[in-house]
């Protein structure tokens, strides 16, 4: 240590060591703080939290290793360092998850950028602990500094670990929680520059670094939505629109000059451009096929897009919706952009909305329909498998009236084969007459429906008295044709409570695709 | 990853946060312990409750104990026409080891949680099953149609193993070729014996047991435990033998190193039923378990059912037989004049009952060891969940103290439910029986549920923060072990011989094996023995 810390530091006397050790404790809760931040992002945008972690932390531990046996390089002016290096992890650190989230829509190699960030800070935070041990080595005897110092760095990382998924994570978010410890590391340095003013040279100009850096976080502090917004932005390729969370799923919307999209769970429900062929395609066959159609009972379909298509017929007098998300069917209802879509179909007075799980809501349902629409997500995990069980079409057959029929959005039967035709088997299972038939939408690909009825048979109509952009005589006949590479030849389960056969065919199959 | 399993995640971190500080200082959860009203059955032990009864009633027959032996027991009479019956149940319900309780999030079992899909022999099981609706029809090929909302839910079971979920509960992640040689020959061995038949033309592992062939080919293996049987046929394999073990845990509360080899095999052997629509080894639950089975035997039958209702002495007198039976909620002591008594109580009761107690309790001292059980339901928030495969209706830990959980709200049907009450299984198998009775009876609640947090934290590390409440059940005298020579030595044959008559006995204690099966034909077979009794001698 170089004299004159030495001695300016001695004159202060106890407050000094006790502020210093202040200081331990705030860079030590800071300095976890990133490394959860890191962590939790990491395990976020990329899944298996367990590995994420583990090399996060791995690779942040080691860093700082490197941080430490760096500092022995580090001879002279060592308080103005030490105060440059809490300005560099304040700005490092603080800025970490902004830039992650940001960068990981664009970045080919995300986990590069993510592992120098975390090495980056983890050498900074680990030259923080030694530096400071020397600056205060002669004051206090060794044994005493040793044990205080990391007495005090060890309860700041507790403190950190406890109030990080507590409080900060749910309050603050991510892109906050690291700005505002970055924020703080800098009022650290600040204050220490201020405290120990004449034992420093040329002040001034780390002051105003100091003044920038925080400016720049607090900017970024209040403008983290924005920076969240730009980053669902970069990640949908176009412009997000809106975007929101119901307790069920993440609800974005975005627009490009040509179509809206909406995602949820990020996976893509319709984009305004085509969704007509995929509402035609699904809806009117039953409806058509259906004798005196008055009440129509829809499940899933929260986007309004299918009651649109069914309030098309004069003859419906009641149109039963039956969708988990309140959030999701409320936004059709009120959006203008989504109800410009659904022509407000939400609004028409023959439209009932229940927010309900559908298999309670059908076992409890004591109503028959003259034709229903069944458009749940596809049964990509075992709770949505449920609604494509035995016991759910089971339910269904008794709430359809004997002469009425029903359809099932039954995934891609070009990518997904087993999963349509498992679909369809399970159908048969128990008693329905199946149609299974297909149609091109070109945001989805070929996608598939299984149409079901009591009757013996089906029958094209001549025609299809509705105003469509898509769907005729013409069309119906050729989406009952399946080419062979559409078709399997294996034996298929048919889809259970007790066994969710669907499920591992549906994993298989889209498995296979989205690893291609 | 999405929103919510980020906010899994993050509260699973809070979890892993609140690790330290949950590692030294217990957690405080609500619940209590809930007993099996021992204090009351105490009262026939210390002998207090022999004076004159106060009361005196006429019945055609008393069955005492209201578990599945004795409600199969009356609904089998009544059926036949006898409603003159009087069922005495010294708990504040009928159920016994099938009990259940319930709460806001769902209902869950105290005790028994499921039967397997039934033997297609047992006819009277299955008409039974087809009259509460288990059992829709039969196929052509003549299988029965089971409902479906009955049947497990997949995924039905999972172990925790060498790091990770897998899916089902043998042994397969990361295991060494020779142990998969050695599970394999196992289970092959297992499947060629159930389908075995002694010289004398019956089944060699059957339900009930005592349908079994008695060729001494098989029964032979009663002589010996089930690790002997094992290291005897040269399974070696460690993984084999944990699983082994926890079956014989699972349904005997017994350790290999104890049970009996015919009873460890008549677990895996004596399973064949076959179905329509499910798997053989798809088994049948309810949210409240067997509970679920207990009301359909307990429907129409009702009037018959007295609870809180201790028997304390079964005198066989001229042309019958006395039961006195002490009234917990008037505080008296009654008596019933029957002309036949069913005695569907565990054999360590009975025998205190009876007047020839000092001929039986040597007997049973030196036969009989019943294991005491932990049954404990946790409701919880959302857990964090380890790698591999998803949350199970049966959640074993290889290795681990417990038997698991099991999770009441399987068989619901909604996608998403953000709590669930998990049913937590142990038999307290680890010291002698009576020790672990003293230590069971000692342990206040704090002490359980650290005892099971510690257990459970291993595969859901935020368990300590997530659950709400935890409530526990001791079962003293949870079953009588089927040690060697329980199941076909003299003993059992002879507790269980009628007396004068008119005593018939019926439990599983008398079967050996305590399953719901056994249960239930114990309780049909003392009333047939019953009726015929009841035809033959005219009243009196
Ligand atoms: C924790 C646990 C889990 C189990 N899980 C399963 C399972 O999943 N599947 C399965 O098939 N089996 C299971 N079993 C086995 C279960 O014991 C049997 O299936 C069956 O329920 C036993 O019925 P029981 O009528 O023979 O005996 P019990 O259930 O013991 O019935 C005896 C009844 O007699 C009453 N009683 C006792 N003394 C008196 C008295 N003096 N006066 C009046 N009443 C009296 C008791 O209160 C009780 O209700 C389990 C057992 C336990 C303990």
């Amino acid at each position: 240590m170089d004299n004159t810390d030495k001695e300016h530091v001695e004159e202060r006397g106890n407050s000094a060591e006790w502020l210093l050790l202040t200081a331990v404790f705030i860079i030590a809760t800071c300095g976890l703080i990133y490394e959860l931040v890191a962590g939790t992002l990491a395990s976020y945008v990329l899944g298996d939290s367990v590995t994420q972690f583990s090399t996060i932390i791995g690779v942040y531990l080691f860093s700082m290793g490197v941080g430490s046996y760096l500092s022995k390089f580090f001879n002279g002016h060592l308080l103005r360092r030490f105060i440059q290096i809490e300005l560099l992890v304040g700005i490092v650190g603080g800025f970490s998850s902004a830039v992650l989230f940001i960068t990981f829509p664009l970045a080919a190699s995300f986990r590069l950028i993510l592992y120098a960030i975390v090495f980056v800070t983890g050498v900074l935070v680990g030259l923080e602990i030694p530096l400071l041990m020397r600056l205060l080595q002669d004051r206090v005897a060794f044994k005493e500094l040793v044990s205080r110092v990391f007495a005090v760095d060890y309860v700041g990382a507790l403190l950190a670990s406890l109030i990080f998924p507590l409080l900060l994570v749910p309050y603050l978010g991510l892109i906050r929680t690291s700005l505002f410890f970055g924020m703080l590391n800098i009022l650290v340095g600040w204050y220490l520059l201020r405290r120990f003013k004449g034992e420093v040279k040329r002040t001034a100009a780390i002051q105003l670094t100091a003044l920038l850096f925080l400016l720049a976080e607090l900017a970024a502090f209040i403008g983290a939505d924005a920076i969240m917004k730009l980053s669902e932005h970069l990640q949908f390729s176009d412009k997000v629109v809106y975007a929101t969370s119901s307790p069920y799923q993440r609800i974005v919307l975005t627009r490009n000059h040509r179509e809206l999209r909406l995602f949820l769970n990020g996976n893509l429900q319709f984009s305004s451009a085509d969704e007509y062929r995929y509402h035609e395609a699904l809806v009117h066959p039953a409806m058509q096929a259906s004798p005196q159609v008055k009440r129509v009972l829809v499940m899933g379909g929260g986007d309004g897009l299918a009651v649109r298509e069914i309030l098309k017929y004069p003859g419906v007098e009641a149109v039963t919706l039956v969708d988990l998300d309140a959030v999701m069917t409320k936004l059709f209802t009120t959006q203008p952009v989504l109800t410009a879509i659904n022509k407000q179909s939400f609004s028409d007075k023959r439209v009932k909305v229940f927010n309900q799980d559908a298999f309670v809501w059908l076992r409890d349902n004591r109503q028959q329909f003259d034709c229903i629409i069944i458009d749940f997500p596809d049964p990509s995990n075992f709770s949505i498998g449920k609604l494509y069980s035995t016991s759910f079409y089971q339910l269904v057959k008794r709430s359809l009236s004997p002469a009425g029929y029903a359809v099932i959005q039954s995934t891609s039967p070009f990518v997904a084969p087993k999963s349509f035709w498992c679909i369809n088997a399970t159908l048969q299972s128990v008693g329905f007459t199946t149609i299974p038939y297909h149609n091109y939408v070109p945001s989805f690909g070929e996608w598939g429906y299984v149409m079901i009825t009591q009757r013996p048979s089906y029958q094209v109509p001549d025609t299809f008295a509705i105003p469509a952009r898509y769907i005729n005589k013409g069309v119906m006949q050729q989406m009952l044709y399946f080419p062979d590479d559409m078709k399997t030849q294996q034996p298929l389960a048919v889809n259970r409570l007790n066994n969710q056969a669907l499920v591992e065919y549906f994993e298989q199959e889209w498995g296979n695709y989205s690893e291609q | 990853m999405h929103r919510r399993e980020f906010i899994q995640l993050t509260s699973a971190l809070a979890g892993g946060a609140l690790l330290p500080a949950a590692c030294t200082r217990p957690t405080i959860i609500a619940g209590e312990i809930k007993g099996v009203s021992a204090a009351v059955g105490h009262l026939v032990r210390d002998g207090a409750l022999q004076g004159a009864p106060v009361t005196t009633e006429r019945a055609d027959v008393v069955i005492i104990g209201g578990g599945i032996s004795g409600l199969s027991a009356l609904r089998r009479l009544h059926r036949n026409g006898h409603q003159n019956v009087v069922l005495l149940e010294l708990e504040g319900h009928t159920g016994g080891n099938a009990s259940s309780g319930s709460n806001a999030v769902s209902a869950y079992p105290w005790g028994a949680h499921y039967v397997p899909v039934p033997n297609n022999n047992l006819t009277e099981y299955l008409s039974f099953l087809e009259a509460c609706g288990v059992v829709t029809g039969y196929n052509p090929a003549g299988l029965p149609v089971y409902n479906e909302f009955y049947l497990c839910s997949d995924p039905q079971e999972r172990l925790y193993i060498n790091g990770s979920w897998q899916d089902g509960l043998i042994p397969a992640s990361g295991i060494g070729a020779a142990d998969k040689a050695d599970i394999d020959r196992f289970l092959h061995q297992m499947h060629v014996w159930s389908a075995a038949k002694g010289k004398d033309g019956k089944e060699a592992f059957a339900i009930p047991v005592d349908a079994s062939s008695k060729d001494p080919v098989y029964t032979a293996l009663d002589s010996i435990t089930m690790q002997q049987w094992l290291q005897q046929q040269g399974y070696a394999s460690p993984y084999l033998h944990w699983y082994v073990d926890y079956c014989t845990r699972d349904d005997f509360g017994t350790t290999i190193d104890k049970v009996s080899a015919w009873a460890g095999i008549h677990y895996f052997a004596c399973r064949k039923g076959r179905a329509a629509n499910a798997a053989a080894n798809d088994v049948l639950t309810w949210p409240q378990g067997n509970g679920w089975l207990a009301e359909q035997l307990r429907h129409d039958t009702e009037g018959a059912i007295r609870t809180q209702a201790l028997a304390t002495r079964v005198v066989p007198v001229e042309g019958g037989v006395a039961v006195h039976y002490y009234d917990v909620q008037q505080k008296q002591l009654k008596a019933i004049d029957a002309r036949q008594c069913i005695m569907a109580i565990p054999q360590f009761v009975a025998a205190r009952l009876l007047p020839d107690a000092a001929e039986r309790m040597p007997l049973l001292h030196a036969h009989y060891h019943y294991t005491p059980w932990v049954v404990a339901n946790l409701t919880v928030k959302q857990l964090y969940e380890r790698s591999g495969a998803p949350a199970s209706w049966d959640n074993v830990i290889y290795g681990g103290a417990s038997l698991g959980y099991v999770d009441a709200t399987q068989q619901q049907l909604q996608q998403l439910k953000p709590k669930r009450v998990l049913t937590y299984y142990r038999p307290l198998a680890t010291a002698s029986a009576v020790e672990e009775r003293k230590l069971a009876q000692q342990r206040t609640h704090a002490q359980w549920v650290q005892m099971i947090l510690d257990d459970l934290r291993i595969v859901h590390p935020d368990i300590d923060t997530q659950t709400e409440r935890i409530d526990v059940m001791i079962h003293a005298h949870a079953m009588a072990q089927p040690l060697p020579q329980m199941i076909h030595g003299a003993v059992r044959q002879q507790l269980r011989k009628p007396v004068n008559g008119n005593i018939h006995f019926a439990h599983t204690d008398v079967a050996g094996v305590s399953i719901f099966e056994e249960a239930f034909y114990q309780g049909i077979q003392a009333a047939d023995a019953v009726m015929e009794h009841l035809i033959t001698t005219p009243v009196s």
